[in-house]
């Protein structure tokens, strides 16, 4: 960011406070220039911006006061500073609470005339880089494409809606229909968009891995903690957690986290000291938490405290309209990077995407589209570059339509396609492999 | 280095021992000629009977007339209490970029602030007033070098905290060596 010569407007009808003033200014090496009006400073400031403007109150026409509005309406980020002859209490509070930056009683300590207008201006200079750096953070966001689709229109409404607020976030929603990107993308629209949003994926890990993982450790607290290291919550302190699949929280886990949320305050493994925390929580799952409280295999009182507003981000298949648009800018993105032609789907190819029913939700859609433009040289992805076989359209027609059916068998024939190696079978399905695992012990698929 | 000259101007009734040190001293550090004026100025005209103090904006328009020669700065030094119209007090006062400037010993004193008299500060500090109002007259604004004479001095303790010397931007300003201070001190005389 350039630093440009503060610019200070002296706004006073009588010429020798102007003259005096403008040169105390110039000697300091701010940019100064002078009014002898109201009406005349408002003039200037129509030309260009100011940053500090010290006025007099009392002047004939349009006093300082109402300079003050006026200036108001025209910049918010400008300091004003008062300043008369006829010191009173009333004045300087009325002055004050119309917006004034400080207010000064001629003559000046020259000291302190001085320090209020550096400290304005190191002040006006913050404010305005705080407005451009949070515009550029608002902007450098996470970029979720939707279509036309009213549900997703919804969901992106709600997450602004919600993002200023610290409100505690549940997002539901199958595996790979976005659930991170809409809590990167609420974090970056809140206040805490410049603290860090820290990512925790729950059902990747075990019990004592992921209470390390988001307590920390003391060093020696168990074999292998050479040194003492910081957890995820204490690491997410003046910023946003985000707990991913939430409800594959082991019981006394559940105790420990409810136990942080309440006290906002963490203990490590191994440690006695208490470290005050402060971060915004922001859960996902792709698991049914009202059943799961009902079974006894998740805590009610830890859900009130997670799922104080739920969004739930409907699966592709529910939306149609939002696939060709998703499609296409996973096309172009990665045409770029991959240095493809590709630029379009044929129209069998275009038909199939909206057909397919897409178990792995946007993930799958985004790795069917990478890989086959790997495979495709020409202007348009053809259906044989989509390396999904056509399980949406002709098979679904036959024998039992229900999803579950559907996506039973296209995890059973990608599995199949990989020898039963579930890490490979879970990337091709755009799924994690605890979600794959799940979904094979929900359809009692074994390896072969 | 370019020629010029300073004229140093009693103004009031500051005792002539004063300026002839203060004269001796600017010689060395600013290595161009330094004389004191014969004519005196009178502080009587400039006095404020409201404020009881001296409007240090009348002093330097005295001081400007009649014009001093091409190439000449004439600077006054007063004991009175200035003022500008809008500020309590001023150290000093100088047109930026002109030809006139002015500095009092008034606030400047030890005394002033309840301190025991010290005729040493007293000269370091006129001599740095004069050299800070002398770099206005070149139009040097306030210097962000803390140890620069040009950064701005509003109270005598800041006065204390800065060298007798300009840094190497501000000096090359004003063609005068970067290394006054080092005469200043060489010189055997250190306050």
């Amino acid at each position: 960011m350039s630093q440009r010569i503060p610019r200070i407007l002296i706004v006073d009808d009588e010429l020798h406070v102007r003259e005096s003033l403008t040169h105390w200014f110039s000697e300091d090496g701010y940019d100064v220039e002078a009014a002898g009006s109201g009406s005349e400073a408002l003039g200037l400031l129509g030309r260009k911006p100011f940053d500090v403007i010290v006025s007099d109150i009392k002047m004939p026409k349009m006093d300082g006061l109402e300079l003050l509005g006026r200036v108001r309406e025209k910049d918010p980020h400008v300091a004003i500073i008062l300043v008369t002859a006829y010191a009173s209490v009333d004045t300087a509070v009325h002055a004050l609470k119309e917006g004034a930056y400080d207010y000064l009683v001629k003559p000046f300590d020259p000291e302190e005339l001085s320090r209020i207008v550096a400290k304005a201006c190191e002040k006006v200079t913050l404010t305005k880089e705080n407005a451009v750096l949070k515009s550029r953070l608002a902007r450098s966001g996470p970029k979720i494409v939707t279509g036309a689709s009213p549900e997703m229109g919804k969901v992106m409404e709600l997450a602004e809606m919600v993002a200023p607020t610290d409100t505690s976030v549940l997002i539901r929603g199958e595996s790979g229909t976005g659930k991170e990107l809409v809590a990167r993308l609420i974090h970056t629209r809140s206040q805490r968009a410049f603290g860090t949003i820290v990512a925790v994926n729950c059902g990747a890990l075990s019990e004592s891995l992921l209470e390390s993982e988001l307590f920390g450790h003391e060093k020696g607290a168990f074999t292998g903690a050479a040194n003492r290291r910081k957890g995820k919550i204490e690491l997410a302190d003046g910023g946003t957690l985000f707990l991913d699949e939430i409800g594959e929280v082991s019981p006394k886990v559940q105790v420990e986290l409810l136990r942080a949320l309440e006290d906002r305050k963490i203990t490590r493994l191994g440690g006695t000291q208490e470290i005050p925390v402060d971060f915004r929580l922001i859960c996902a799952t792709n698991r049914d938490l009202e059943k799961a409280v009902r079974d006894g295999d998740f805590r009610d009182d830890l859900f009130f405290r997670i799922n104080v507003f739920s969004l739930t981000i409907p699966p592709l298949r529910d939306r149609p309209e939002d696939i060709l648009p998703i499609a296409e800018h996973f096309l172009a993105r990665y045409a770029g990077a991959m240095g493809r032609q590709a630029r379009g789907f044929s129209p069998d190819v275009r038909d199939f995407l909206v057909r397919y029913p897409w178990p792995g939700n946007v993930r799958e859609l985004a790795n069917a589209i990478e890989r086959a433009l790997v495979v495709c040289r020409g202007a348009e992805i053809q259906r044989e570059h989509l390396p999904i076989a056509d399980a949406g359209g002709d098979e679904a027609a036959d024998g039992d339509q229900s999803l579950s059916a559907l996506e039973d068998k296209h995890i059973r024939r990608v599995l199949k396609q990989h020898g039963f190696n579930v890490t490979h079978a879970a990337k091709a399905l755009g799924i994690d492999r605890v979600t794959l695992y799940n979904k094979m012990r929900k359809f009692g698929i074994e390896r072969e | 280095m370019p020629a010029w000259g300073l004229e140093l101007v009693r103004v009031g009734a500051i005792a002539p021992a004063v300026l002839r040190q203060l004269r001796e001293d600017l010689a060395v550090c600013l290595a161009h000629p330094v004389w004191v004026a014969e004519q005196e100025l009178s502080v009587s005209d400039a006095f404020s009977s409201d404020r009881r103090q001296y409007s240090a904006d009348q002093l330097l328009a005295s001081l400007q007339s009649p014009p001093p020669a091409a190439n000449v700065k004439r600077l006054g030094v007063a004991d009175v209490d200035l003022y500008l119209p809008v500020f309590a007090h001023v150290l000093g006062s100088a047109q930026l970029n002109g030809t006139v400037g002015i500095a009092s010993t008034h606030r400047l004193r030890p005394e002033f602030t309840g301190d025991p008299g010290n005729p040493h500060t007293l000269r370091l500090r006129i001599l740095k007033e004069i050299l800070h109002e002398l770099g206005h007259t070149f139009g040097l604004v306030h210097c962000g070098l803390s140890w620069c004479v040009m950064s701005a001095s509003l109270l005598p303790e800041h006065v204390d905290l800065k060298d007798p010397s300009y840094c190497t931007s501000c000096a090359e300003t004003i063609g005068v060596p970067r290394d006054g201070i080092l005469s200043f001190f060489l010189k055997g005389d250190t306050p």
